[in-house]
């Protein structure tokens, strides 16, 4: 609205937004909000970290076999959002949470959530690709093993499935019982995706997975990403606003622990609602 | 400028820091460096034919055959020498000579009684005959005891005056005039009025003698077994000669001045008599005397020792230090890396865990013999009874004192270890679902694994070298190979320890001490080679290779 006012337009801004214009018919075209019910639903969700509070009255439903990207400034609470889903918050001391957050209708900061469930129904991948010091096969076995999947042939077959989702098969496939931290970065996140898969979830959450990596593992992930949707939930928080542009379906914009504003990706890219969420997205700040 | 003073100091900085490191070097090879040449010198030396005697006799090693000629050369050539000695000898100590007199006398008295009983001869014969042999013995006695060579002529002349007599051919009188032959042959050549100051240095010859070349062929072996041979070692030997040859005297240099030591030649003391023959004699004749020959002895680490380590090996005080070190691991590891990992994960940063952060580090710094204390006080008398043991020393006890010692440093080291392992890796496991038990086993452990190696490397060579833990809990001087370990045992610490407390055997046999010393060092670095070549292969398999 404010840019309308502004009698010089910013030849950068003009870039940026066409680039975005440019990106979005790369992705799936999705206008409506996909059908079936929200996966995870927040409901005035807040997470305090002491007294001070990391995530504010967040009410958002995400919707099942769709990206949702999470973009925001920094220490805006996208990851402490993302973290609660499944509450790897816990590991950090004194954080309370209040208000509802819940996965397939089940109350995650309830007391008598079972946690190992939990998590393998929630796949998680971090900002650095983390493959334990072991073999390939050893990593994606993990989660399988935990669950007490003990034959070799069930593993095996877990491994192969998992690591043909995650797109590493073919890079793979010799190379099994070779150590993980031999691969190259985009190998490794690969490798993490295929271990979060391996456990079986409903939900993928991705706390900005290609940050550490370089533009052509970034792509190949990015095109996973679209690839795995079509089966899973994905919700992926990124600093990286093409990235965003190019992979979701559905953008939520958070600043200063405050969800501004959440809506199709098109929409909060090309008509934001918000003055906040329109000068984060042309550059103004963040 | 600026640059050039910050070339300056990084140059400095690279001096010092290079000087420091090649200063630590040049200490560990002038430290390590004696010690281990010395030590070799218990496993490779010039062994003398005492030393292959002792080898065959104990543990049946060598050629018998080979041997007993050796040992024939050897001993013709000895003969000589203490044939010279006994000659000498005679002259000076008397005592066996008078004893011998008087035996003969009243063997003399038994065999005229008995002529008297056959009817050989009458009362009145047997009566003068034996105041005959009275004379001899008293003039012969006489002659034994006076330092005045006339005299002690004269009376042995008295003697020899009856050789003719009719009445004491056949009877054992005719001994007597053997005996006064001798002895006018060796008065001929020693001066009798320096007999006393003869008798010690003779003595010390003798001793030195016996030291030398062991008991004589024919004598009975002595009951102690470090008296039963010569010098075992060439270098041994040439001590001995050198104390043969030269006699060390503190003298005083006058009222009020401190004592010097005058190296005199022992030749000299005995000047003028035949024994300064000896001197050169046994100078000359040592190597054909004790056929010194390089000698490896590597049976030198699984040997038994003679009690008092004359002679033998440390195997049974390197199974000793092996047992405790290793036992103590086995307790004080899981013992230590539980602690470490529940100070680390389990609790936060409260004052509790702080206040037992300070205890262990205290706990490190406690002096090794309060542990040994402790171990006496809970272990030893307490523990044991209660577990239907028996009360005493034990390898049980011991490694367990050793556990309690080495459990900060271990704590310390694993801590820091499982602190450093990377967040990521516990988020991971505990993203997909992993307890934090689980994620513990499997995922931070493996990966503190090197740094908790390094503590356990530091505890070995603790745990190997301390002497006073096991002080009142293990360790013995002498005793047997344990079998259970509920005994005591002997190890190396304690061993060169008491080697040089106990009877300071460490004087007379040195190669034992620093045999020793170096094969704990041995121990120490060739389990701490292991540990480190262990923790190669764990980083590289960590870092993926």
């Amino acid at each position: 609205m404010e840019l309308e006012q502004t009698p010089v337009v910013d030849v950068t801004e003009m870039k940026q937004l066409h680039e975005f214009h440019s990106a979005l018919p790369e992705q799936a075209d999705r206008t409506e909000i996909p059908s079936g019910g929200p996966v995870i639903v927040s409901d005035g969700f807040c997470l305090y970290y002491g007294p001070k509070a990391g995530v504010r009255d967040i009410t958002m439903d995400i919707y099942p076999r769709a990206v949702t990207a999470i973009i925001g400034p920094s220490g805006c609470g996208k990851s402490t959002f993302l973290r609660s889903i499944n509450r790897m918050n816990d590991l950090i001391p004194h954080t309370r949470a209040t208000g509802r957050l819940a996965v397939n209708g089940q109350d995650v900061y309830d007391k008598r959530v079972n946690l190992v469930n939990l998590r393998q129904q929630v796949g998680m991948v971090f900002q650095r690709p983390n493959p334990f010091p072991k073999s390939i096969y050893d990593n994606i076995a993990y989660g399988p093993r935990l669950q007490g999947i003990r034959k070799r042939s069930r593993l095996d077959e877990i491994v192969e499935k998992c690591l043909h989702d995650a797109a590493l098969w073919e890079e793979a496939k010799d190379e099994l019982k070779k150590s993980a931290l031999a691969l190259s970065g985009g190998q490794q996140q690969r490798l993490c995706i295929a271990r979060a898969l391996a456990t079986g979830p409903k939900v993928l959450l991705m706390d900005e997975p290609c940050s550490a990596l370089d533009p052509v593992a970034t792509g190949r992930i990015e095109e996973l990403i679209r690839k795995l949707k079509t089966d899973y939930t994905i919700v992926i928080v990124t600093h990286n606003m093409q990235q965003a542009a190019r992979v979701s379906d559905q953008t939520a914009f958070f600043c200063l622990g405050d969800l501004i504003e959440y809506g199709m990706t098109r929409d909060v890219f090309t008509n934001p609602q918000n003055k906040q969420t329109e000068d984060y997205i042309t550059g103004r700040f963040g | 400028m600026r640059t050039r003073l910050r070339q300056f100091g990084d140059r400095t900085f690279t001096t010092v820091s290079g000087l420091s490191v090649l200063l630590l070097t040049g200490a560990l090879v002038v430290i390590l460096g004696p010690l281990f040449w010395r030590g070799a010198g218990a496993v490779v030396f010039h062994g003398t034919v005492e030393f292959r005697r002792m080898q065959y006799d104990m543990h049946g090693r060598g050629n018998k055959k080979t041997l007993d000629t050796e040992s024939d050369q050897a001993n013709q050539v000895r003969k000589d020498a203490y044939a010279l000695l006994d000659r000498f000898a005679a002259g000076i100590d008397t005592t066996a000579l008078q004893k011998e007199a008087r035996r003969i006398y009243r063997q003399f008295k038994t065999q005229l009684r008995n002529k008297v009983e056959n009817g050989t001869i009458t009362a009145e014969q047997a009566t003068s005959l034996k105041s005959i042999g009275k004379r001899l013995r008293n003039r012969l006695l006489e002659a034994y005891e006076t330092t005045d060579s006339a005299q002690a002529r004269g009376n042995l002349d008295a003697v020899l005056k009856h050789a003719d007599d009719k009445r004491l051919v056949g009877s054992v009188a005719e001994r007597f005039f053997e005996l006064a032959g001798d002895y006018q042959q060796i008065i001929s050549t020693v001066d009798l009025t320096r007999r006393e100051e003869y008798i010690e240095d003779l003595n010390e010859v003798q001793e030195i003698i016996k030291e030398l070349l062991g008991p004589r062929p024919g004598k009975p072996l002595p009951e102690l077994s470090q008296f039963q041979y010569g010098a075992t070692r060439w270098n041994r030997a040439q001590l001995l000669l050198d104390r043969l040859v030269w006699n060390e005297e503190w003298v005083e240099q006058g009222s009020g001045k401190s004592l010097k030591k005058v190296r005199t030649e022992r030749a000299e003391q005995f000047a003028g008599t035949e024994l300064t023959g000896l001197f050169p004699m046994m100078q000359q004749n040592l190597d054909p005397m004790l056929r010194p020959q390089r000698t490896f002895y590597w049976q030198y680490f699984i040997d038994d020792s003679t009690p008092g380590h004359f002679f033998g090996g440390v195997g049974p005080e390197i199974i000793g230090t092996l047992l405790l070190t290793l036992l103590s691991m086995v307790f004080a590891v899981p013992l230590g890396v539980t602690a470490a990992g529940y100070l680390v994960e389990c609790t936060g940063d409260s004052r509790f865990v702080r206040a037992i952060r300070t205890c262990i580090n205290t706990l490190a710094g406690v002096p090794s013999i309060v542990f040994g204390l402790f171990g006496l006080a809970f272990f030893v008398l307490y523990l044991q009874p209660k577990l239907g043991l028996p009360r005493g020393y034990s390898i049980l006890a011991g490694a367990m004192t050793l556990a309690v010692l080495v459990l900060p440093v271990l704590i310390r080291a694993s801590e820091e270890a499982i602190k450093a392992v990377p967040r990521s890796y516990k988020e991971a496991s505990l993203a997909l679902g992993a307890g934090k038990f689980r994620t513990f086993i499997t995922v931070t452990l493996p990966a503190a694994a090197p740094g908790i190696l390094t503590g356990i490397i530091l505890s070995i060579s603790r745990a190997a070298g301390e002497t006073a833990p096991i002080l009142f809990t293990a360790a013995v001087a002498l005793g047997p190979i344990p079998e259970t370990l509920t005994q005591p045992t002997r190890t190396l610490s304690y061993g060169s320890y008491d080697l040089a407390v106990g009877d300071r055997i460490a004087a007379l046999v040195p190669h034992q001490q620093f045999g020793m010393v170096m094969t704990l060092i041995a121990i120490v670095l060739v389990l701490n080679l292991a540990a480190i070549m262990i923790r190669r292969r764990l980083e590289a398999k960590l870092r993926g290779q």
